[in-house]
C-alpha cells in the first residue's frame, strides 16, 4: 500500500474525529449554554424524585374462591432522607410518636443512603391517632412522609396461620440471595407458608412514580408513572368450611388436623394448633412480640403438620401388616392369640387388653399389639424399615410449604451411626408398632394412607392448586406429578384394606360410623416421652372409592379412638354436608374480625373507623367473599393522599 | 530488536503526547474523588484509582523500554490468552448489574478482561494485518481479519457487555481502514453487520433492550434506564457556561444521576466545571487522539502505525459515545470515559495505550512501508 493513501486516510480519520468533537461540544453548548437556566432550575427549585408505589400481594382464596388472605388500607410512616434537616432530632420526635428506637431510625436512614429519594419505610399499620398527631406536626417534621399502602390481612386470624405463613419486611440473607429476581431493599416478602413458597407469584410488581417536586419536597406534577402491578390470587385447596371445622375440632389442644384427597394430594384442610395470628407481623411485628413467639413453649410458629416429628403409634401397623403379608407370613385368616402380653428374652411387652383368640382382621381391627410384635420380629427390621420407606415415611413429601421435616425410619445400620449402640430385638418390636426410633410427620402419615386408599400411589401433597390474575386468567395450574408408587402387591394391599375397614366396622374405631357412609382407619396411641399419649386417628372414606383422607394427632391426649378420632369425624361430616350441597361456612364462625380494622394491635382497632363507614362491613354477618381484595375505604382514610410529600 | 533505551530514542518521546497523558490522568483522579467524596470514607475511590495508576504507569515504563515490535512476535500467545481470559470471565466472572464482567482476585481486589482485551485486540490485529499486507481486493480479503476480531467479540458480547463489543467493531473499522481496505467492501461489511442485528436483538438481555428502546425515545421509560439520561442531562445542563464550581455538584451528591463515577462521571463534569470545564477536558482527549495519529504518521513500520491507528480509533469512540451518552445523542451502552472514569483495569489499559502511542512515535526513524 501506498505510502501517501495511508496518510490520506488517516487524515481522513483526523478529520471524522474532528467532526465528533465538534458535534460534542455543539451538544455541550446547546444543553449548558442554551438550555442550561432550564436544567439549572429543574436540578435547583425542582428536583425530580422517584418513589415507588408497593403493589398489593395477591389474595389467597380457597377452593371456592372465598378470601383467606387479603389486603386493607392501612397508614405508613416513612422518612424522605433528602428532606430531613436534622436527622437526629427528627428520628428523636418521630420515634417517640410511632414508638420506635431513634437508634433504629437513624440506622435504616444509613442503610438507605445510596437512594436518598427513596423514602426509607419505618412503620406501616400505624393507628390514625399518631398519624394525626404528624400531620398536625407536619411543619416541623419536614421529610416525614405518611403513605396509604396495602397491608398484609389474614381474615381469619389464627386460622391456617402456617399454611399461610406471614409477610415481613426482606432481610439481609434473603435479599443477597433474591436481588438478582429483583428484589429490593426494603420490600416485603412472603415468609414462611403459601406466602414464601408463591412469593414470586403473589407478590405483583411495584410500580413507581416520577414526579417533580419543589424545595418543600411538596408534589408539582407527576412527570411519569409505572403502574404497581397487583400480584396473582392464589387459590387452596383448602376448603374453608372443612378448615373451620378442623380448627374448632382441636380447640386449644394442640395437634395436627389435616384432610387430602388421596386421588391428587391436594390438601383441603390443614390445622396446626397452637397458632399465631399473621396479622401481627403486617404491619412490621415489634421486637417483644416477636420474642414472644418464638420463646413460646409451645411453639406456635412450627407447623406440626410437616415440621413435628412424632411416633405414630399403631398407625404403623399399616406398614408393619403389610410387610408380613407380603413376606407370606401371615394371611387374613391366620389365627393369633394373644394373652394380653408378649415375651421376648425376658422382658415382657405389655398389650393394651388381652384379646385371646383373633384372625389377622381382627388383629388390625383391635390393633393387637401381641401379634404385631410377633410379626415384626419375624420379619425383622430390615424388612419393617424397607416397607416404611415404600410408603414414603423418612422422607419428605414434597408438598409446597417450606422447611418440612423428614422423620425417621429407623433400622439396625441407622441406629449404629446415630446412637453408636447395636439394634436389640425390643428395638424391632418397638418399631412393629409405631413406637421407639420410628418419628413420622402427620403429613406424611397422611400419605401414607392415601396410597393404600387410591391403590398405591405416593401423591405429592400440595395446597395450593391454581393460580391466577386478578382477571381470572390461569398462569399456573399446581398439579405436582406423584412422588412414585408403593412396592407393595394389590393382593397384600387387599388384606391390609379390609382390616382397616374393620377397625371401623367392628374395631377400635367403631365411633366413626354414620349412617351411608363407609369409611377404613386406624387409631393410634403413642407413649410419648412425658405426659398423656399423643392421640392418633387416619382414616379414608368412602372405602369403595375413597376421595378424602383425613388424620388428626392430639399431643398427649390419651388413647386415639377417644381423642383424635371424633376430630376426624367432624370434619368428614363437615365434607358430607358439603357433597350433599349445604350451605358453606357456618355463618356464625365465617364473620371475619372486624373487617377493616382488624389490626394487630389492640389500640389500633377503633370502632369508629368503620362504624360511620354505612353500608359495608360494619353490617352483621357478611359474607367473607365480600372482603374486598384490596378494597380502600375512602371512609376510613383521612385526607385524599396517596404517595405525597409534605 | 533494541531493549533499553538509548538517547536518540528518548529524544523522540512525545512531549504533547506524554503531557495530555498525565493531565488527562490527573484530571480524572480529581473527578474521581469529587464523584466519591462523601460518606464515611471519602478517600477509598481515589486511592485505589490512584494505585492503579501508579502500577500502571510502572509497568508503562516497562512497555516503553521495549520496542514495541516485540510485541508483534508474542501476538500469537497473546491472542490465545485473550480468548481464554474472556471465557473464564464467563465461567468464573463476578457479575455486576445483571452482566458477567469481573473475575476475581483475591485480596487485589478484581479484573475486568475486556478492558485489557481491548489492547490485546489492536496489537494482535495489527500483526495480522501485517502478515497480510493485501493489496486487499475484495471483501474475501478481509475475512480472516473479521474472523480474527469476531471470537473475542462474541465472548464479550454473550458478557453481556454490549457497548465495549462495539468498540471491538470500532478499532476493527479504524484499522482496516488505515490499513488499505476498499471503503466499498467495509461499507458492506458493516451492512452485513446492520443486517444481523435484528437477530443479535434476541441474544441481548431485557435491560439492554430497554437500554437501546430508551434511547430511540426517552420518554418511553423515564423511570428505568431514560431515568438516567434525563438526570445525567439536567446535571450537565445545569452546569451552564461556567459550572456550579468543583465540588459544588448538587446532583452528583443527591446521587440522582446513576453510575456517576464510572459512566456517567461527564455529567459530573459537566455540573462543577460547566461548558468550559467540557471543552477544556474534550481539547486535552482531541490533543492527545492527534498526537496519537501522529504517531502512525511517523511510525518506522506497518506494524507501530496500525498500533497507532487501532488505539487512536479505539479512544475516540470511547470518548464520543460516552460523552454523547451523558447529553443524551448517544445510547447508554456502558462504556467508561478514558483516563476519566473509576475503573482501574480501564485506567491502566488506556495508561499502557498511551505507552504505547510513545512507544511506536520514539522508535520512527526510517520508514519503511
Amino acid at each position: 500500500m501506498e505510502r501517501d493513501v495511508f496518510e490520506r486516510r488517516l487524515a481522513t480519520l483526523v478529520v471524522l474525529a474532528a467532526v465528533m468533537f465538534v458535534v460534542l461540544v455543539i451538544r455541550l453548548w446547546q444543553v449548558q449554554v442554551v438550555q442550561g437556566d432550564y436544567y439549572l432550575k429543574l436540578s435547583e427549585e425542582n428536583r425530580l424524585r422517584v418513589t415507588t408505589v408497593l403493589a398489593p400481594r395477591g389474595a389467597l382464596l380457597d377452593r371456592h374462591g372465598r378470601t383467606l388472605v387479603a389486603n386493607r388500607p392501612a397508614f405508613t410512616v416513612a422518612l424522605l432522607p433528602l428532606e430531613l434537616r436534622h436527622p437526629r432530632a427528627e428520628a428523636q420526635v418521630v420515634g417517640k410518636l410511632i414508638g420506635m428506637d431513634p437508634a433504629e431510625i437513624l440506622s435504616r436512614l444509613a442503610a438507605g443512603r445510596d437512594r436518598p429519594f427513596e423514602p426509607v419505610r419505618l412503620r406501616r399499620d400505624v393507628p390514625k391517632e399518631i398519624v394525626a398527631a404528624i400531620e398536625e406536626g407536619q411543619l416541623d417534621l419536614p421529610g416525614v412522609l405518611v403513605e396509604v399502602e396495602p397491608v398484609r390481612q389474614y381474615v381469619y386470624r389464627t386460622l391456617g396461620a402456617q399454611v399461610f405463613g406471614y409477610v415481613g419486611e426482606i432481610n439481609e440473607d434473603e435479599l443477597k440471595r433474591l436481588r438478582a429476581a429483583g428484589y429490593e431493599p426494603g420490600d416485603l416478602i412472603g415468609k414462611e407458608g403459601v406466602e414464601e413458597t408463591y412469593d414470586a407469584y403473589i407478590r405483583g410488581r411495584n410500580g413507581q412514580i416520577q414526579a417533580e417536586v419543589d424545595a418543600q419536597g411538596r408534589m408539582v406534577r407527576t412527570l411519569g408513572t409505572v403502574p404497581a402491578v397487583p400480584g396473582n390470587e392464589v387459590v387452596l385447596g383448602l376448603d374453608l368450611a372443612m378448615q373451620q371445622v378442623a380448627e374448632e375440632g382441636l380447640g386449644d389442644r394442640p395437634g395436627v388436623v389435616i384432610a387430602m384427597d388421596p386421588r391428587d394430594g391436594t390438601i383441603l384442610a390443614m390445622v396446626s394448633h397452637p397458632a399465631f395470628d399473621p396479622n401481627v407481623f403486617s404491619g412490621g411485628i415489634k421486637a417483644g412480640v416477636w420474642n414472644g413467639l418464638i420463646k413460646d413453649p409451645a411453639r406456635p410458629l412450627l407447623d406440626r403438620a410437616i415440621q413435628g416429628a412424632y411416633p405414630p403409634g399403631s398407625v404403623f401397623k399399616v406398614v408393619t401388616a403389610s410387610a408380613a403379608v407380603q413376606m407370606g407370613l401371615v394371611k387374613a385368616d391366620t389365627g393369633f392369640y394373644s394373652p394380653g402380653y408378649y415375651n421376648l428374652g425376658g422382658w415382657t411387652f405389655h398389650e393394651w387388653k388381652a384379646l385371646g383368640h383373633v384372625n389377622f382382621i381382627d388383629a388390625i381391627a383391635q390393633s393387637c399389639d401381641a401379634c404385631f410384635y410377633d410379626l415384626s420380629r419375624r420379619a425383622g427390621p430390615n424388612a419393617v424399615a424397607k416397607f416404611a420407606r415404600t410408603y414414603g415415611l423418612g422422607e419428605r413429601t414434597g408438598v409446597d410449604l417450606p422447611n418440612e421435616g423428614d422423620g425417621v425410619v429407623p433400622d439396625p445400620a441407622w441406629k449404629k451411626r446415630v446412637w453408636k449402640q447395636d439394634w436389640y430385638g425390643g428395638d424391632t418390636l418397638n418399631m412393629g408398632i409405631g413406637q421407639g426410633y420410628v418419628l413420622t410427620t402427620p403429613l406424611q402419615i397422611a400419605r401414607m394412607m392415601a396410597a393404600v386408599a387410591n391403590g398405591g400411589t405416593l401423591v405429592t401433597p400440595h395446597v395450593v392448586t391454581e393460580i391466577r390474575t386478578l382477571d381470572g386468567r390461569v398462569v399456573a395450574r399446581i398439579a405436582p406429578p406423584p412422588g412414585g408408587h408403593i412396592q407393595v402387591t394389590p393382593q397384600t394391599l387387599d388384606v391390609v384394606r379390609t382390616g382397616l375397614a374393620a377397625v371401623v366396622s367392628r374395631g377400635t374405631g367403631t365411633a366413626l360410623q354414620m349412617p351411608g357412609f363407609t369409611a377404613a382407619g386406624k387409631t393410634g396411641t403413642a407413649e410419648a416421652s412425658h405426659g398423656k399419649p399423643y392421640a392418633w386417628f387416619a382414616a379414608y372414606a368412602p372405602v369403595d372409592a375413597p376421595k378424602l383422607v383425613v388424620v388428626a394427632m392430639v399431643e398427649n391426649a390419651g388413647f386415639g379412638a377417644e381423642n383424635a378420632l371424633p376430630v376426624v369425624k367432624q370434619v368428614f361430616q363437615a365434607w358430607l354436608a358439603e357433597q350433599n350441597g349445604a350451605v358453606p361456612a357456618k355463618p356464625a364462625a365465617a364473620a371475619p374480625p372486624q373487617t377493616q380494622t382488624a389490626g394487630p394491635r389492640p389500640a389500633a382497632a377503633p370502632a369508629p373507623a368503620s362504624a360511620p363507614s354505612g353500608g359495608s362491613p360494619s353490617a352483621p354477618a357478611p359474607k367473607p367473599a365480600q372482603i374486598p381484595a384490596a378494597g380502600p375505604e375512602p371512609a376510613v382514610l383521612p385526607g385524599p393522599r396517596e404517595t405525597s410529600g409534605q | 530488536m533494541s531493549i533499553g533505551l538509548d538517547r536518540r530514542v528518548v529524544r523522540n518521546l512525545d512531549p504533547y503526547l506524554l503531557a495530555s497523558t498525565l493531565l488527562l490522568c490527573l484530571f480524572g483522579l480529581v473527578m474521581v474523588y469529587s464523584t466519591t467524596r462523601y460518606g464515611l470514607h471519602p478517600l477509598v475511590f481515589v486511592r485505589s484509582q490512584m494505585l492503579h495508576f501508579v502500577v500502571g504507569a510502572v509497568i508503562a515504563g516497562a512497555i516503553l523500554a521495549v520496542d514495541y515490535r516485540s510485541f508483534a512476535s508474542g501476538a500469537r500467545m497473546l491472542y490465545i490468552a485473550n480468548v481464554i481470559l474472556l471465557a473464564a470471565v464467563l465461567v468464573a466472572g463476578r457479575s455486576s448489574l445483571g452482566a458477567q464482567r469481573w473475575i476475581p482476585l483475591g485480596p487485589l481486589g478484581q479484573f475486568q478482561p475486556s478492558e485489557f482485551a481491548k489492547l490485546a485486540i489492536v496489537i494482535t490485529l495489527a500483526r495480522h494485518l501485517t502478515d497480510r499486507p493485501g493489496p486487499y481486493t475484495s471483501v474475501r480479503d478481509l475475512l480472516p481479519f473479521l474472523a480474527h476480531i469476531s471470537i473475542p467479540m462474541i465472548l464479550i458480547f454473550r458478557q453481556p457487555d454490549l457497548g465495549t463489543a462495539l468498540v471491538y467493531g470500532a478499532i476493527f473499522a479504524g484499522m482496516l481502514y488505515a490499513g488499505g481496505a476498499r471503503r466499498r467492501d467495509l461499507a458492506l461489511l458493516g451492512l452485513a453487520g446492520a443486517a444481523v442485528t435484528p437477530l443479535l436483538w434476541h441474544i441481548l438481555k431485557a435491560y439492554q433492550r430497554r437500554r437501546l428502546l430508551s434511547f430511540l425515545d426517552p420518554s418511553l421509560d423515564p423511570l428505568g434506564s431514560g431515568y438516567g439520561i434525563i438526570q445525567s442531562k439536567i446535571a450537565v445542563g445545569s452546569g451552564m457556561l461556567w459550572g456550579k464550581g468543583l465540588f459544588a455538584g448538587t446532583q452528583n451528591v443527591l446521587q440522582f444521576v446513576p453510575e456517576h463515577h464510572t459512566d456517567f462521571i461527564f455529567s459530573v463534569v459537566g455540573e462543577e466545571l460547566g461548558f468550559v470545564g467540557c471543552v477544556v477536558l474534550l481539547a486535552l482527549f482531541y490533543l492527545w487522539l492527534v498526537r496519537g495519529v501522529r504517531a502512525a504518521t511517523v511510525a518506522r513500520d506497518r506494524f507501530g502505525a496500525l498500533v497507532a491507528v487501532g488505539i487512536v480509533s479505539m479512544v475516540a469512540f470511547h470518548v464520543f459515545v460516552n460523552v454523547g451518552m451523558t447529553v443524551g445523542i448517544m445510547p447508554i451502552t456502558g462504556i467508561p470515559l478514558p483516563f476519566i472514569s473509576y475503573g482501574g483495569s480501564a485506567l491502566m489499559t488506556m495508561v499502557w495505550a498511551a505507552a504505547l502511542l510513545l512507544n511506536v512515535g520514539m522508535r520512527r526513524q526510517k520508514i519503511l512501508f
